[in-house]
């Protein structure tokens, strides 16, 4: 019987076929998912619909639907990134798309109908999984790829989620305004629209994705003879590696780089309007959150990069040193102190920055840590790290503030507490990241799999 | 120097097949950095500068 276009088996890259061409596959998938980022563009054309009986959805109702949609991405990544190993990027690719597209259509039937369930569905459960396995699917195969530079071609990959955001805010709100002046219900038509778009752009990436044959190794390229004792030359398997101290340690440092990052995120826009009483406007705020956007996508790029050179753990060192110290600097820039919006806005892009970097350098770490084997399944089990920490960090920030509030007090008085709390959250994070030692022997697979590639280097 | 007939070498990929799958996927990329650059530069468009304090005449 015939293999399937989507196997395994039928993806091998024939000789001669350019490593180059899968990194742009990547892309196609992680520029359509990172669309997730600019949901809040829908937000208040949502609360604008009305049911036939006149009824209308609250803002909480609302913002159940991301919250779904990203709770559904840790779980579908930690859960099949398994069976991505097996079955190939493209098959997960495929699937992803499908699932993506998909949630779309069903969201927007829930729209046109006025049924809540059938977004959550839609959008926050189908869509969700579509996210998870997309995020992890072309990780190892990067990997793989690119032995000599595996920061570089996950830091490509992880970048473009960024970067979705950034098309998917724009695309929605001209999709939207389209519908709307064409006399037709905008959210339903736009999520029609999306959901078929993103799904031929991420058939892009299930058509030029490819995995290099067993034997494969970049041209001129031979694993040095010197080991680094942080790169290991063993594999793990997934389930094996849930059994070492070294995966909760790494869990630790994304979970704390991403709850910092968060800190900042959550409240960007109104913490420099109050850091900057009058100063600010809220225009001007959302430009800010412009900037943050522009040194997140680019901090994935350049820090994954970077740590091909540095190396991994000094690369989060330097997340958690530089971080902390930024951190407590940060309140000080405010109208009460230096009263430089600037230096307020260059300190804030820095750190995020290595918030973006956080996420791009951690699926080469673990392929150093693990070997190439099984990172995308290992990756998409850390990935519960970025779960927790998109409810930990808002809750931190909104808990404070929200006390602050209550106590009749001026919300710029809570921020300084708020980041010096990040700043010590990046200490934690610092002495969780020095305990990371190479995995021990025992843990390493015995016999050298299949499809994997030399992992030392 | 090598006589492998064009049979047995193997087929590399067209450099224009890579460039064209990279305009693939930057195109909607630049446009997104583009739109938020242009949203990101009004923070520096409308920064409100302090006003000086108006002096009355006593």
């Amino acid at each position: 019987m015939a293999a399937s276009f989507l196997d395994r088996s039928r993806t091998v890259a024939a000789p001669g076929y350019s490593r180059w061409l899968v990194p742009p596959a990547a892309l196609a998938i992680h520029l359509s998912i990172g669309q997730v980022y600019a949901f809040s563009v829908f937000k208040n054309p949502l609360l604008a619909l009305h049911g036939a009986d006149g009824s209308q959805w609250n803002l909480k109702e609302i913002g159940y639907i991301f919250s779904i949609a990203i709770a559904f991405l840790g779980l579908s990544a930690a859960l099949f990134g398994k069976w991505l190993e097996t079955a190939g990027p493209r098959k997960a690719m495929f699937v992803a798309a499908c699932c993506f597209g998909l949630g779309f259509e069903v969201a927007a039937a829930g729209a046109s109908t006025h049924q809540l369930w059938l977004i959550y569905l839609g959008y926050g459960v189908i869509g969700g999984i579509g996210l998870g396995l997309g995020y992890i699917s072309p990780v190892s195969t990067l990997i793989k790829w690119f032995p000599d530079r595996p920061g570089l071609a996950t830091g490509m990959a992880i970048m473009g989620f960024g970067g979705g955001a950034m098309i998917g805010s724009p695309l929605g709100t001209h999709l939207m305004a389209f519908f709307k002046g064409g006399g037709h219900a905008a959210i339903p038509g736009t999520w029609v629209t999306m959901g078929i778009l993103y799904f031929v752009f991420m058939m892009f990436g299930v058509f030029t994705v490819r995995v290099p044959a067993d034997d494969w190794k970049p041209a001129g390229w031979t694993p040095p003879v010197r080991h680094s004792a942080m790169i290991s030359s063993h594999n793990v398997e997934v389930n094996t590696a849930m059994r070492t101290p070294q995966f909760y340690f790494l869990w630790l440092v994304l979970a704390l780089n991403v709850t910092a990052g968060i800190g900042i995120l959550e409240q960007a826009s109104p913490m420099i309007q109050d850091l900057f009483h009058g100063q600010v406007s809220a225009v001007a705020a959302a430009g800010f959150v412009g900037v943050l956007s522009l040194f997140n996508m680019g901090g994935r790029f350049i820090w994954a990069s970077c740590s091909d050179f540095i190396g991994r753990k000094p690369t989060y060192m330097i997340f958690f040193i530089v971080g902390a110290i930024l951190y407590f600097l940060l309140p000080y820039t405010g109208t009460q102190h230096l009263d430089s919006v600037a230096l307020f806005v260059l300190i804030a892009g820095l750190l995020i920055s290595m918030y973006g970097g956080g996420f791009a350098t951690i699926p080469a770490y673990l392929r150093d840590m693990y070997g190439p084997y099984n990172v995308s399944a290992i990756h998409g089990r850390l990935l519960t790290a970025w779960s927790v920490a998109g409810i930990v960090g808002p809750l931190i920030v909104n808990g404070i503030l929200d006390h602050y509030i209550a106590m009749h007090m001026p919300r710029e008085q809570a921020y300084p507490l708020i980041l010096h709390i990040m700043a010590g959250l990046l200490v934690v994070g610092f002495f969780a990241n020095l305990l990371v030692r190479p995995v021990a022997e025992r843990f390493w697979m015995k016999k050298p799999p299949v499809g994997a590639m030399p992992a030392a280097h | 120097m090598t006589t492998e007939t064009k049979h047995s070498s193997p087929s590399k990929t067209p450099a224009s097949l890579i460039a064209a799958a990279w305009i693939i996927v930057s195109i909607p990329l630049a446009w997104g950095v583009y739109n938020t650059a242009l949203g990101a530069a009004k923070l520096f468009t409308h920064l409100q500068t302090h006003a000086p304090a108006q002096i009355k005449p006593s």
